[in-house]
């Protein structure tokens, strides 16, 4: 695909291609600051600029485009050689920029997506619950993807039999808990909590009044009875943690918020085990099919104030460093139905059976599954359906028929029509008059496919695919209202969880687990919370459909009490998180003064300047600096004294010359962040050195004191951030690298969303319209 | 649940690929009605590991003598029915876990690593024995390897002197920085080995439907094939791959069911509260998942490291670590002695289950080597050395048995670690501190 490229692009050149006088002054301006480095003798970073045509860009297109980014982003030259005057470095990169969109406009280049890509752990649990109003959680029934250019959704191409294996087990259950037949027998589920939970105050979710503790949404297959046991945390000594006080504790069992049960949890005599403190924790309880919210939490006992001659910890999980103080709920098995009766009444079945076969007759009873079985799959496999290709599922509803009832019969077609390619797979398939290699745009079902895995990593609804069966989706307006109505869906929350989960790196605080002799005050509930901030926060701009920069400075950011507590912000309490607006001495706003982002820049022991400066020039600058030299050894950590300041102990990153020549525009970055610790707390000194030098610096934008620096620095350069997040939510968007033939289509979105004010809309719906979204190239 | 002749038809794919099927190594490659012990081929062991937490009394540990085993000791003496599959081992050490702690017997038990001194996440210890196994036989099985314990929560953070709970909680490293979790509900790890369905029927119906429905993918993905361009048709051509690799699947579990009695275990639902409950079951799943060749490489600790539980059934009401700090007072000294034997006991149990369970040709533990042992050798100072170490089963896999091997000096334990990797075709050239192979423990027949 791509070596066919220049070909493509060399037969509209003719036209387009300005005479070459013009281009004079810039091969000057190259020759004279460029080649000094890329010529044919050095080819510094494998490229020479000395003798290709600057007079005609399309034939060298993915050179150009590479200049062109360097000149954008002032990446080039590097700080320690002589910058062009602005004036010409600007004229060669308009000159090179205005010749390859024109190009890029008389004859657009799409790219190729896949054409088949497997829904990926995400897709494949949004659109179970898009289909079958059912909540699954993928991450039990799939294993995780492996990411390609940052997201999850690239690499879906394969099918390993593992997975294979996967798909099969996932199937088979979600079909049967959505009918939720009389035939299955008793199963199993073991909800645990983080080992690193801190159990001691409120948790988001339980009532008022009750401590620690865990809540879950749990789909009961049938009406029944059901066994729930609760264990105990326990220490390393194998004693449940938080029992040194003689008083019982009480512990509450809840379903949909309602109390069920309840235990009383005594300290056991001195000498004992604690094999049986937690052995009664167990009550068989009916319930109805469908979903439930299951809880089980501790009285709070109104306890007066540690008296301590430190500030006291917020976490309390392990005994070494912090011991519970109270204690805790470690795992919530559930087990049944015993005594079943099936499930009547289900919002899953209230959504697959449209009908119901009024009578025992075998022609009503197949009319209606064919019914039912046709809703589904047009659904699923988001296209009109075929009589002949209900065959297939009628055979297994046939097939369980026998066996059962109607009801069996339609588990089993579903769990078949699960595993059909056209639900598990996005195909995208040449038309065949399109010529090879050349362009088309897609069908108006392979639209509402992307649109709706764009935004809601889900299947199209049923007004999004009416529309495209129609055929009126291709039209703007259509376009328009349709990508509107879908942000304003509460299912674009994706865009906050699913995108900026993976463009920001939120996904990676799962691993974050700082040194704990360093950060004792660090837990899963600081972590959860750290997630949370920035995904609200996300979400927040884009549902109030703010500018997109608005991501880099904001007056506002939504905290709970542990959050709070930690960025030293007062008057916040309780477990639920709010919208609050900042002060300025509160040092909290945009996203790089985010405890997540924070942290998972940083090391289990210390922050990293070299991973925030990456960071930021790939997230949010829009200039990823390469990858290390393969030969060339990391800065031995131990070489340097520890107790130096960060800045010392980087120095040698900026006097090798072999690494100074990316750590000079890299580490500046950084460190302009290092008033924020390793988990994102404020800091003016750092160690015994003094006060913290937080002085740094952006490529063509100068030199800067802090965050506020950073932030103002970023803020000057408003095309290099949209055109950035441009470039994520279009590798999200099409589950392909940004190559630089899409270049052209990133530019012109930044320029369209300039006198829009940067607004999420209209960055989203420049995607949506641009050309790689809505065209494909055939092979 | 009734399978009625209908659900059959969809089955011919399945059933066209009997003859190319791979059927459990020990069946297939012996020729019938042939002596184990002659055939020229020994087949390849099963491997399983025990780890039991804060070593031994060795007075009532280390058998009299050497060479054959004619007297086992007080503390082996539940062994005595699988006596002539014993060999004890005596005078092995792990140099690697010293400065000795509780963290290291663990950690370095099966890795014969040094851990580094760390209580965040940049642990880093070394891929253990085990692993080494799984990835040469336990390709074939539906789970590479299997690891289990008994204390139910893992531990979170800092456990003792500075190291991060990783090492207590993880015996098994499929890298120097990948601890794996290990399972104790056995509802959870029932369900790893036989899946959701919840009775024998239940199960078999379940494995027949998952071939029905891989049946249908496959019949639709072959649809889809002619749609496409033939670049395309290349990856559809990796999934018929796939398609067959469940296939194969699937069949040698269905294998596995008919050739074997059912495993008659329902469901477990949850933890049982008594230890021997629990330590029982652990160990019926284990003989489960062996004699399902649902697995070939099994770690189970029976008791994590620094642990307090009691056995008051056994007449130790006092906690067990604090117990093994004895100081040489005869009193705690009998105590440990008494575990030692109670948690022994379980395993003899175990033994003589594998040992009645008919495999192949001969039994299931004919058919399996596990290795039994502590890392550390006396508790009361934390030592690493004179380690308690069993190795027992094997007899079809050319080992010896019924015997004592006793080291004159402190032998890495690595060096049996490496032997036992050796006779399942993991050659190394050393394993940890290893220096030399355990001379002895298997007939000099190579495989």
């Amino acid at each position: 695909m791509k070596t066919a490229l220049p070909l493509l692009l060399a037969t509209c050149v003719s036209a387009h291609v300005v005479a070459q006088e013009d281009a004079a002054p810039h091969r000057q301006l190259l020759d004279r600051y460029c080649v000094t480095c890329h010529s044919d003798r050095l080819e510094t970073a494998g490229l020479s600029l000395e003798d290709i045509d600057v007079g005609n860009p399309l034939e060298h297109a993915e050179v150009w485009e590479k200049v062109v980014r360097k000149l954008r982003t002032g990446t080039m030259p590097p700080p320690n050689r002589t910058p062009p005057p602005i004036e010409d470095s600007l004229a060669l990169r308009t000159w090179l920029e205005s010749n390859l969109d024109a190009a890029a406009e008389m004859q657009p280049f799409a790219g190729r997506t896949e054409s088949l890509r497997r829904l990926n752990r995400t897709e494949y649990q949004n659109a179970i619950r898009d289909l079958l109003a059912l909540d699954i959680d993928g991450a039990t029934l799939l294993p995780p993807d492996e990411a390609g250019h940052g997201f999850d959704n690239v690499n879906v191409g394969d099918l390993s039999p593992a997975l294979l294996d996967r798909y099969i087990s996932a199937a088979q259950r979600v079909s049967r808990l959505a009918v939720g037949t009389t035939l299955t027998s008793v199963q199993g589920d073991v909800i645990r909590v983080p080992a690193d939970m801190t159990q001691e105050d409120h948790m988001e979710g339980l009532p008022i009044g009750t401590r620690g503790g865990v809540v879950v949404s749990y789909t009961f297959a049938q009406d029944g009875e059901y066994d729930i046991q609760i264990r105990l945390a326990r220490n390393r000594g194998g004693f449940v943690g938080g029992l040194r006080q003689p008083e019982d504790h009480t512990l509450e069992l809840l379903i949909d918020r309602e109390r069920v049960e309840l235990f009383t949890i005594e300290k056991p005599p001195e000498g004992d085990d604690h094999a049986r403190v937690d052995e009664h924790l167990k009550a068989r309880i009916e319930v109805t099919a469908g979903p439930h919210d299951v809880g089980v939490t501790f009285f709070k006992r109104a306890a007066s104030l540690l008296e301590t001659e430190r500030q006291p910890l917020q976490s309390h999980f392990n005994e070494t460093r912090h011991p519970r103080q109270t204690p805790a709920v470690y795992e919530m098995s559930i087990t049944g139905p015993y005594n079943a009766t099936g499930a009547t009444d289900t919002p899953s079945r209230r959504r697959l059976f449209v009908c119901e076969p009024t009578q025992l007759s075998q022609s009503i009873e197949e009319n209606c599954a064919e019914q039912i079985l046709m809703t589904v799959m047009r659904r699923a496999y988001r296209r009109p359906v075929s009589t002949d290709e209900l065959n297939g599922p009628m055979e297994f509803f046939r097939e369980g028929r026998a066996e059962g009832d109607f009801d069996v019969g339609i588990g089993k077609a579903l769990s078949a029509l699960l595993m059909n390619p056209s639900f598990l797979f996005r195909v995208e398939s040449d038309p065949e008059e399109v010529a090879d290699g050349g362009v088309y745009r897609i069908s108006d079902l392979e639209l509402a496919s992307r649109l709706s895995f764009f935004l809601w990593s889900s299947i199209p609804d049923d007004e999004l695919l009416d529309a495209a069966i129609s055929g009126v989706l291709s039209e703007p307006d259509e376009l328009e209202r349709q990508t509107r109505r879908m942000l304003a869906d509460s299912r674009s929350f994706n865009l906050a969880s699913n995108f900026a989960g993976q463009w920001l790196r939120l996904r990676n605080l799962e691993a974050v687990t700082p040194n704990a002799r360093l950060y004792p005050d660090f837990d899963d509930n600081l972590r959860q919370a750290f997630r949370k901030e920035t995904e609200m926060f996300f979400d927040s701009v884009l549902r109030e459909d703010r500018s997109v920069v608005d991501l880099l400075s904001s007056d506002y950011t939504f905290l709970n009490e542990r959050l709070a507590k930690h960025y030293g912000i007062p008057n916040i309490y309780g477990s639920r998180f709010r919208r609050v607006s900042l002060d300025p001495v509160s040092k909290r706003g945009g996203l790089l003064r985010h405890g997540s982002i924070l942290s998972v820049t940083s090391y289990a022991t210390r922050t990293s300047p070299v991973i925030r400066g990456v960071w930021v020039l790939d997230n949010i600058f829009g200039a990823p600096p390469p990858p290390p030299l393969p030969n060339v050894p990391s800065l031995e950590e131990n070489a340097v004294a520890a107790n130096l300041p960060m800045r010392e102990r980087l120095a040698a990153h900026r006097t090798n010359a072999v690494c100074a020549s990316c750590h000079r525009t890299i580490d500046p970055v950084g460190f302009a962040l290092e008033n924020f610790d390793a988990i994102g707390r404020w800091r003016e000194h750092e160690g015994d050195n003094g006060l913290m030098d937080a002085s740094g610096g952006l490529p063509g934008v100068g030199d800067f004191v802090g965050v506020s620096g950073l932030e103002d620095g970023l803020l000057s350069r408003p095309d290099l951030f949209t055109g950035t997040l441009a470039e994520k939510l279009l590798t999200f968007a099409l589950g392909r690298g940004v190559e630089f033939y899409d270049a052209p289509a990133i530019r012109k979105i930044v320029r369209d969303v300039e006198s829009e004010g940067y607004r999420f809309s209209s960055v989203i719906l420049g995607i949506v319209n641009s050309v790689p979204f809505q065209m494909r190239n055939s092979t | 649940m009734i399978i009625t002749k209908k659900a059959l038809p969809r089955r011919t794919f399945l059933r066209g690929l009997q003859a190319t099927l791979a059927l459990p190594l020990l069946d297939a490659m012996i020729p019938a009605a042939t002596a184990l012990a002659k055939t020229a081929a020994k087949p390849v062991p099963r491997l399983g590991y025990v780890f039991v937490p804060m070593g031994c009394h060795h007075d009532k540990w280390i058998p009299e003598g050497e060479g054959v085993l004619r007297q086992l000791s007080p503390s082996l003496s539940p062994l005595e029915p699988v006596r002539d599959q014993l060999t004890v081992v005596t005078n092995l050490e792990l140099e690697m876990s010293y400065p000795g702690t509780h963290d290291t017997s663990n950690s370095g038990f099966l890795s014969a690593a040094f851990a580094k001194h760390t209580e965040s996440s940049d642990y880093h210890l070394g891929t253990t024995a085990d692993q080494l196994a799984a990835k040469q036989i336990g390709q074939d099985t539906q789970l590479p390897s299997l690891e289990l314990c008994m204390d139910v929560d893992p531990l979170a953070g800092v456990c003792n002197n500075g190291y991060a709970c990783v090492y207590q909680n993880s015996l098994s490293w499929s890298s120097p920085t990948t601890p794996l979790p290990s399972e104790a509900h056995p509802r959870m790890v029932f369900e790893r080995l036989f899946g959701e369905g919840g009775t024998p029927e239940e199960r078999r119906a379940a494995l027949q439907n998952r071939a029905s429905l891989l049946d249908s993918f496959s019949a639709d993905v072959q649809q889809l094939k002619a749609r496409l361009t033939a670049g395309d048709r290349i990856r559809v051509d990796q999934y018929l791959d796939s398609i067959r690799e469940v296939e194969r699947q699937i069949q040698r579990a269905e294998h596995g069911a008919m050739n074997n009695p059912e495993p008659d275990m329902d469901r477990p639902t949850g933890v049982p509260v008594s230890f021997a409950d629990h330590a029982r079951l652990m160990f019926d799943l284990q003989a489960l998942a062996l004699q399902g060749d649902l697995t070939r490489v099994i770690t189970f600790q029976l008791t994590r490291e620094l642990n307090n539980r009691t056995y008051p059934e056994i007449g130790v009401p006092d906690p067990h670590h604090p117990t093994s700090h004895h100081g040489n007072d005869p009193g705690k000294l009998e105590k440990i002695a008494k575990i030692n034997t109670y948690h022994v006991s379980f395993f003899s149990e175990f033994l003589q289950k594998l040992a009645a369970t008919p495999d192949g040709d001969g039994s299931l533990l004919d058919h399996t080597v596990y290795l039994y042992g502590s890392g550390i050798g006396n508790p009361s100072i934390h030592d690493h050395e004179n380690l308690p170490i069993l190795v027992v089963g094997g007899a079809g896999c050319g080992m010896k048995g019924g015997q004592h091997i006793r080291y004159a000096d402190q032998t890495p334990l690595a060096n049996l670690h490496m032997t036992l990797l050796d006779r399942v075709g993991v050659h190394l050239d050393s394993f940890g501190d290893s220096n030399a192979k355990v001379e002895n423990l298997f007939d000099e027949v190579t495989v």
